[in-house]
């Protein structure tokens, strides 16, 4: 119990004398602390918006996107392919950073570039599948469910891009002559940002897919039917 | 590898030669700190004239062409959301938060300075896209700061065409500023404490600053959320807030879409937005409270769990904003019940606030008496709270000037009256003199008494039933005829305060310029930030070796010890006691 312990010390006493403990390596690194909120504030901003969802999804004007054989993610080819993208770019996340570790810096180059450039192909992959819809009347503003389904991958993408700003800046300090230790915490935090990324859209995927009476079943569970 | 800003040496430190480098786009927290407060004290005068505009029409409506029913609403929406979030977030945070964290908890600098820098431009673009506002067709949005749909994005509503569109953008652009800015903060607070600065060690404001950063990182996406569904809604023609509804005469598109669920989202932010606002008013508070008493504060450890518990609390009492709504009455039960017991936390801290002051050596200058100003003014307005927290009063009495009169006195006067507090306290340390305590006594006297001359008969009148967000009353009968000159009352006074702060912008020019350099740590403070070596603290804050810390901030008038308080670095072996003191018994030797 570090944390309770560290609050409840009584700072008026006198601490007893010699060398005071501190981490001299400095303990967790900041940027990954920063990072851990980071994900917190965007987990935050995804939640409240599910709730949202979930609370409009019960509503009668909603028409879910699958559930009868006509709509259009009843058979979801399109989100599957997108899906397997970014398994595929987390994978590569996950051997840079096992090459750092391996003190490779081919293959953490190699790692981020692909990362990335799957992370870019996914962005794209969304936007062909927004056309798709748009072509097929699925406008923003022609139901909520149509609404919700932009406003999740419209975000999700912006999130997307933010990763692929970082990696960019993981090439620029590997170009300045940065070594690979020092881009490590980068490194390991961009594999961190991209297992997120997944694990956010597969809940996405997941929600925006479903029945109505799925729907119903989720939002009774959580006491918004 | 150590991060730079918690190195002995400064290998990194990268220190800029140019005036551009140095001033504008700065890395220095402190720099950055001033940068921000400017922006936020500039903001919030033009939302201070704005309320005296607001006020000339209450107080004596008909008497001002210039004023019209959309121009009143759209001053009373800039005024309320530029003094919530462009003034006081930024200014408590940005403000107080960059410059005091790095001196408080002995770094040189914040973990990400550039990320910092960018801060603080992101929320300089967030005022100017905010201000722009004022000059595009149609205006700023009337909407009241709460911006609610339906009405906030409809034809009628003032500003529900650009106005609105340019606030919401603003409002996106200050969350991503303050995310920049907050991850910052609490990872340095977490990370980059020197030596033997404990997390029970560090002072109360940065406890304050601390707990109020992560709840506005847990809070602001809410805000950011409903701004962007809100926008979907105003642009992209979406129903996410917007329900069938008749405007102006003609079906709108919209359908099927809720309100109430903007107004849950809204106060998921807004209500912990109070205490973003409070929490490090409440640290500062008490930092000033025990430096200017001569004794340390009273309960240090129910303090930091208080500040805790109330971060916590205040993400469960939202829907208290919302009682009139049509919520389940079970709803309001379980908010009310909520809202109460978050006073038990909060009155532990005025207790201790005051039982710090309780035979203490009070030296009452400015900072401390703007400091017990607001012990009076906070407590009358976490009173009003109580009332209003109960579902059955807050009924009749919400939309009442009874409201208007409660969130200043607890979250605007209050605050407002710690930020001159602090600014008095540590203008010292920020610029090496003491503001002039003549015109800081002046401005104290006038603020002080002034807000009570306006907020007291403003309870009153809401009391009698008195709406707000009115432009004009009409028929004044239901109001007894002893009360009919009040508001007239109120506007003089908000005149004569707003003419108060006058002043204290004219000291701080007064005492840039005139006055001289004032003593190091005029104060005797005993918190690591009056100890760097140079005052102003240089870019780095510290020496090649940053100091070590031996004890907490709160050792003053402690027994035996020549000097009446001990600084934070100083090692037991180095503090000089009286001759003849037995530091194991606490006694003199008999002479």
């Amino acid at each position: 119990m570090k944390g309770f312990s560290a609050l409840t010390e009584k700072p008026w006493l006198a601490m007893p004398e010699g060398q005071l403990i501190y981490d001299r390596s400095g303990g967790t690194p900041a940027a990954q602390i920063a990072l851990r909120f980071l994900l917190v504030v965007i987990s935050i901003a995804f939640l409240l918006i599910f709730v949202t969802f979930l609370t409009r999804s019960q509503y009668p004007d909603f028409q879910a996107l699958a559930g009868e054989p006509w709509l259009p993610f009843n058979q979801s080819p399109r989100l599957w392919a997108t899906t397997v993208v970014l398994v595929a770019a987390s994978a590569a996340m996950q051997w840079a950073w096992r090459s750092v570790r391996m003190n490779r810096s081919d293959g953490v180059i190699l790692g981020i570039s692909v990362g990335a450039f799957l992370a870019l192909v996914f962005i794209m992959a969304q936007w062909t599948t927004w056309i798709y819809l748009s072509n097929l009347g699925y406008g923003v503003s022609e139901n909520p469910a149509n609404s919700y389904f932009y406003l999740f991958t419209g975000l999700h993408a912006l999130h997307v891009f933010g990763g692929i700003l970082a990696v960019v800046r993981v090439f620029i300090r590997i170009g300045q002559g940065s070594s690979i230790e020092q881009v490590a915490i980068a490194v390991r935090a961009c594999k961190t940002y991209w297992h997120f990324l997944l694990g956010l859209w597969l809940l996405l995927f997941f929600l925006l897919t479903r029945t109505p009476d799925t729907y119903a079943l989720i939002a009774s569970a959580c006491g918004l039917g | 590898m150590t991060h730079f800003a918690i190195a002995d040496q400064e290998p990194e430190l990268h220190h800029p030669k140019t005036f551009i480098g140095k001033y504008i786009w700065s890395q220095d927290h402190k720099v950055i700190a001033i940068q921000y407060s400017c922006t936020a004290i500039f903001v919030g005068l033009i939302a201070l004239l704005l309320s005296v505009i607001m006020r000339l029409q209450l107080g004596f409506p008909d008497q001002f062409n210039f004023i019209n029913p959309s121009m009143y609403l759209q001053f009373v929406t800039m005024h309320g959301m530029i003094m919530v979030i462009y003034l006081l977030t930024a200014l408590l945070l940005g403000g107080f938060g960059n410059y005091l964290i790095p001196l408080m908890v002995g770094t040189r600098d914040m973990v990400f300075p550039y990320l910092n820098m960018l801060s603080f431009w992101f929320y300089f673009l967030s005022v100017l896209v905010l201000l722009t506002s004022f000059f595009v067709p149609g205006g700023p949005t009337g909407a009241g700061w709460t911006l609610y749909p339906p009405q906030s994005i409809l034809e009628g509503t003032p500003g529900s065409g650009i106005g609105i569109i340019l606030m919401l953008a603003s409002l996106a652009i200050f969350i991503v500023a303050f995310t920049m800015g907050g991850l910052n903060y609490v990872s340095t607070i977490l990370q980059a404490r020197t030596r033997g600065m404990t997390l029970m060690r560090m002072p109360l404001t940065i406890w304050g600053i601390f707990t109020a950063t992560i709840l506005g990182l847990f809070a602001f996406p809410a805000l950011l959320v409903s701004a962007i569904m809100l926008l979907f809604d105003a642009v992209l023609g979406t129903s996410f807030f917007m329900p069938a509804i008749v405007s102006l005469g003609e079906a709108t598109d919209f359908e099927g879409g809720s309100p109430i669920l903007f107004q849950h989202l809204f106060w998921f932010f807004g209500h912990p937005e109070v205490y973003i606002v409070a929490l490090p008013a409440f640290g500062m508070v008490s930092d000033v409270l025990s430096v200017h008493a001569r004794k340390n504060i009273f309960g240090y450890r129910m303090m930091v769990w208080a500040i805790v518990f109330i971060g916590g609390l205040s993400f469960v009492v939202w829907a208290h904003h919302m009682y009139v709504s049509g919520m389940n009455p079970y709803f309001g039960f379980f908010f009310a019940t909520t809202t109460l017991i978050i006073a038990v936390p909060t009155a532990i801290k005025v207790y201790n606030w005051v039982l710090t002051l309780w035979r203490g050596n009070i030296h009452l200058t400015v900072p401390m008496l703007f400091a017990i100003g607001f012990i009076f003014t906070f407590t009358h307005g976490g009173l009003s709270g109580l009332f209003l927290g109960n579902v059955v009063i807050d009924m009749p009495l919400s939309d009442t000037f009874f409201v208007v009169a409660h969130f200043h006195m607890v979250m605007g006067v209050s605050p407002i009256m710690v930020l001159f507090a602090a600014i008095y306290h540590w203008f010292p340390l920020v610029s090496g003199k003491q503001l002039n305590t003549r015109l800081g006594m002046i401005h104290f006297w006038g603020t002080f008494l002034g807000t009570y001359a306006i907020y007291l008969p403003m309870h009153y009148l809401g009391f009698l039933g008195v709406p707000r967000r009115y432009y004009a009353l009409g028929d004044t009968s239901f109001i007894p005829e002893s009360a009919h000159t009040l508001n007239a009352n109120i506007t003089i006074a908000v005149i004569i305060v707003a003419l108060f702060q006058l002043i204290f912008i004219f000291n701080l020019f007064w005492t840039l310029k005139k006055e001289p350099k004032s003593r190091l740590n005029p104060w005797g403070a005993a918190s690591l930030e009056w100890h760097t070596p140079d005052v102003p603290p240089h870019h780095g804050n510290w020496g090649r070796e940053l100091p070590t810390v031996h004890r907490w901030a709160y050792d003053y008038s402690v027994p035996g010890v020549v000097e009446d308080f001990i600084p934070q670095h100083m090692a037991d072996s180095d503090v000089i006691y009286e001759p003849g003191f037995d530091r194991t018994t606490s006694r003199r030797e008999p002479t």
